[in-house]
């Protein structure tokens, strides 16, 4: 469960200290699929980052499975991170040095996993890019890339994936699959997802939507 | 562990092309150590095993008077006591040699060889042409000479030269002889005559300066035991014992030496290359930011990353490193072609890279890798994740690690560099001066960026940019002016010592040297030679006579030190003990200075001595004591009336 107390965030905006996450609690049982909407510059990212442990909250406290993550050093974290959850960018963020397969195993190398080579492949398999493995980044069309991405979030078949606008940087055609295939995961390995999301005809897939304004959730529906 | 290596192959395989200039910045170095060390490595190997050929004996005896009959009685007991077998006997002495045809109005000085049968004991003697040196060559007043010789006379083999009284024909030319050190100062070419027919030439008369020497052949294990029971024997006696080992040692620590300061320059261009590595670096982690957040990201901690790039950084180097001695290779490879056909050593030796050098290159190649990309490798501990999230840039932190990281680098760079020097007063000094130009050029940069600084505004797009670029976020402005700054300044360094040696070694080659020595001038021969040489016709220009002494001290009453007899000054006076070439004048030179007590202006009612500033510390004289010197046999005391600062070069 993903558990948020009074957490809020501000950033220094030159010389004045400028508020972007309100405080907030919140509360998203295992198993949930929720949409957090809002235009930009809303909070959702920070949201995101907060929860994932990318980032420090200025105040209150982030649990993750009753773990004060706030509490937790970088290397912590970074394990934390490394088992619970899965991270989706809106710019995919793989390493382009690695190919597609490699970007898949990373995270259960860094784990220690047993058998990485054989779990990356299936995964690439789920996501439709058997014949891509050894492709580089730059070989890649923009949704393939994302679906690489979705499978290295898949990687240590995390309890929690966040997705950060998945599908703002593809054409529809796309971002219907890359929605598909979040859904699909949903369902068939009970995970739960955080996806923010502009586009309200996405955030409708989803059991429950968070809406943000200006550092504040508006909204709760489900 | 696994994360580690399958990264740092993977990151090597996709960036070895961006990190080349890493990669030749180390090879460079390497290749400048291995080549400097192999080559005198090798070098040294020839001069080594040559050393009982230099001396032609197992040990050698040597006195420069007559053998005294007492001390004939004690070697013979001696030798016979260390199993010594073969031994032979030489007479050494400069002398004129000029064509026995009086019409060729030339002679030349020479230093004469008159030997046994027997020698040499090691080496051999090689002669020019066909002939195959044997003793019987010189019997019946026959003559093997240096063919300098032959030029400087006008004479060929075959014909005759006079030596002192008596006429010597000319039968081979000698083209090496064991015994002589290569470089090594002579008075003259080499002339060899039968030792039977040196008393014919009647140059051994009362006080000439001759060196009569004993070559023996002793068993290896009682060599050393030898020379000290000898030693302590002829303390007294002005006869001198060597063996060939000692001719090694010295040989070596001239070698250690060279080899010291030629690693020094090698690792001086290897910490040139250092510092782009160390800048390379820094680029390449501010490239790599991303997908270290990536790695952060998806669960990997700083250390695996930093493991990582470590890996990878000594991959590099140690593929650098292996470059270098492949150049090395290289470089070595081509001496011997540009030797062509040089008869000297060094055309003998069997160049080639040496194992030690190899390793050393290595190892320092891989640490100096290390050592120069580690500081910029901890800032990988300061690149957020939540960089994926908004833009940020990387400001250069420095926590206790970091600062705990350039203290260990800066130790172990000094640490490195005595080890290369083989002095850690030396790797003291060559890191400080370091240190001080990398402040100095430090401040030159900023001053010169603030200097052009007002070019920023300029209407010239290029212009305004590129002066703008000087001082964007992540540029290399102080580094590159450090590296170049640090390159300038060694090139200038070397130069200018190169410079400096060469110049004192052309002291010798001088226009305004002399151009010939007479030596051995008796005082009776004074008044005639300066007579002969004064009238202009015999086309002599400045000379200048030079009396001179051979000389022991028997004993000092002094200050701080007293020594009584001989056998104290020579177990006790630091520096003292060898015989000293003494020389009486009314003037100082114009290299000299008195810097305690006064140089002589008129007849003393005692003699006087002044002692040279080095020899008057070691052995703490001082202006006052008295010394008392042998002077072929006579004892004369004489007071310390000053201390003189003499500059040799």
């Amino acid at each position: 469960m993903i558990e948020l107390r009074e957490v809020s965030k501000t950033v220094m905006s030159g010389s004045e200290p400028l508020t972007i996450l309100h405080p907030l609690s919140l509360q998203i049982p295992h198993g949930r699929f929720v949409a957090v909407v809002g235009p930009s510059g809303s909070g959702k990212s920070t949201l995101l980052g907060l929860i994932a442990g990318l980032d420090a909250p200025s105040s209150g406290s982030v649990l993750i499975d009753t773990v004060d993550i706030t509490r937790l050093d970088e290397d912590a974290l970074a394990r934390l991170r490394g088992e619970k959850v899965g991270f989706v960018f809106q710019f995919f963020h793989l390493i382009p040095s690695l190919t597609a397969y490699e970007n898949v195993a990373v995270p259960m190398e860094i784990a220690g996993a047993a058998d990485p080579r054989t779990h990356a492949e299936r995964l690439l398999e789920e996501v439709g890019l058997t014949g891509r493995a050894h492709h580089y980044p730059s070989q890649l069309s923009g949704g393939e890339q994302q679906r690489v991405a979705l499978a290295r979030a898949l990687a240590n078949d995390p309890p929690i994936v966040l997705a950060d606008e998945p599908t703002g940087n593809l054409d529809s055609a796309n971002g219907r699959h890359i929605m598909d295939l979040l859904r699909s995961i949903h369902v068939n390995r009970g995970t739960t997802i955080l996806l923010v999301t502009h586009d309200a005809e996405l955030a409708a897939m989803a059991d429950a939507r968070l809406v943000m304004r200006d550092g504040r959730v508006v909204e709760r529906v489900g | 562990m696994i994360f580690v290596l399958r990264m740092a192959v993977r990151e090597t395989r996709a960036s070895w092309r961006r990190l080349l200039f890493f990669f030749i910045c180390i090879a460079v170095g390497v290749a400048a150590i291995v080549t400097l060390r192999s080559v005198i490595q090798s070098v040294r190997i020839v001069f080594g095993s040559e050393a009982r050929s230099l001396l032609a004996a197992d040990v050698l005896i040597g006195t420069n008077r007559e053998w005294p009959a007492e001390a004939r009685k004690t070697l013979d007991q001696r030798l016979a006591e260390a199993g010594s077998g073969e031994r032979t006997e030489t007479i050494e002495t400069p002398t004129m040699v000029r064509p026995a045809d009086r019409s060729k109005a030339v002679a030349k000085m020479a230093e004469l060889r008159a030997v046994q049968p027997a020698f040499p004991l090691y080496g051999s003697v090689v002669l020019q042409g066909a002939p195959v040196y044997a003793h019987a060559m010189l019997r019946d007043h026959g003559a093997l000479v240096r063919p300098e010789l032959l030029t400087a006379l006008g004479v060929q083999v075959g014909e005759a030269i006079t030596i002192g009284r008596a006429a010597f024909t000319i039968r081979g030319v000698i083209a090496s002889e064991p015994g002589r050190r290569v470089g090594g100062f002579s008075l003259g070419p080499r002339v060899m005559i039968d030792y039977d027919d040196l008393p014919s030439t009647g140059l051994l008369s009362f006080g000439s300066r001759a060196d009569r020497r004993l070559h023996v052949k002793v068993p290896d294990d009682r060599i050393d035991a030898l020379v000290r029971t000898l030693r302590e024997d002829f303390k007294d006696d002005f006869i001198n014992t060597r063996s060939y080992r000692s001719t090694e040692d010295q040989i070596g620590r001239d070698f250690d030496r060279a080899e010291n300061y030629l690693s020094l320059v090698g690792l001086v261009i290897v910490i040139l290359g250092g510092i782009a590595v160390s800048s390379v670096t820094r680029v390449f982690i501010l490239q790599k930011m991303r997908s270290i957040a990536v790695l952060k990201c998806v669960g990997a901690r700083s250390a695996q990353i930093i493991a990582v790039y470590i890996l990878q950084v000594m991959t590099l180097g140690l593929a650098g490193s292996l470059l270098g001695v492949a150049l090395a290779s290289g470089v070595i490879a081509a001496i011997p072609i540009a030797l062509g056909a040089s008869t000297s050593i060094l055309a003998q030796v069997r160049y080639g890279v040496t194992w030690s050098a190899a390793v050393q290159g290595v190892g320092i190649g891989i640490l100096v890798s290390l050592l120069f990309s580690v500081v910029p490798l901890l800032q990988v501990r300061f690149i957020k994740p939540s960089l994926l999230l908004r833009d940020e840039t990387l400001r250069r932190h420095r926590d206790v690690l970091s600062i705990a990281a350039i203290v260990i680098v800066s130790v172990s760079l000094v640490a490195l560099t005595a080890w290369q020097a083989a002095s850690l007063r030396a790797g003291l000094v060559v890191c400080a001066g370091f240190t001080g130009l990398a402040v100095v050029l430090h401040f030159a940069g900023v001053g010169l960026v603030r200097l052009i600084a007002p070019m920023a505004s300029s209407r010239s797009f290029p212009l305004r940019h590129a002066v703008l670029h000087l001082s964007r976020p992540g540029n290399q402005t102080r580094v590159i002016l450090l590296a170049v700054g640090l390159g300038a300044f060694f090139i200038v360094g070397i130069r200018s010592l190169q410079a400096s040696l060469l110049g004192e070694f052309s002291v010798q080659v001088a226009s305004d040297g002399p151009d010939m020595f007479l030596l051995d001038v008796q005082k009776a021969q004074v008044d005639g030679v300066r007579a002969f040489l004064g009238d202009k016709s015999h086309g002599a220009g400045e000379f200048q006579l030079i009396p001179v002494l051979r000389a022991r001290v028997v004993g000092v009453s002094g200050r701080e030190m007293t020594l009584e007899g001989a056998d104290e000054v020579r177990q006790r006076g630091v520096s003292l003990g060898r015989e000293f070439t003494l020389t009486y004048r009314d003037h100082l030179e114009a290299n000299e200075r008195v810097i305690q007590g006064a140089f002589w202006s008129s007849a003393a009612p005692e003699p006087e001595v002044s002692v040279e500033r080095e020899i008057a510390q070691r052995a703490r004289l001082h202006v006052g004591d008295t010394m008392r010197f042998d002077v072929l046999g006579r004892t004369i005391s004489a007071r310390v009336s000053s201390i003189r600062d003499v500059e040799w070069r």
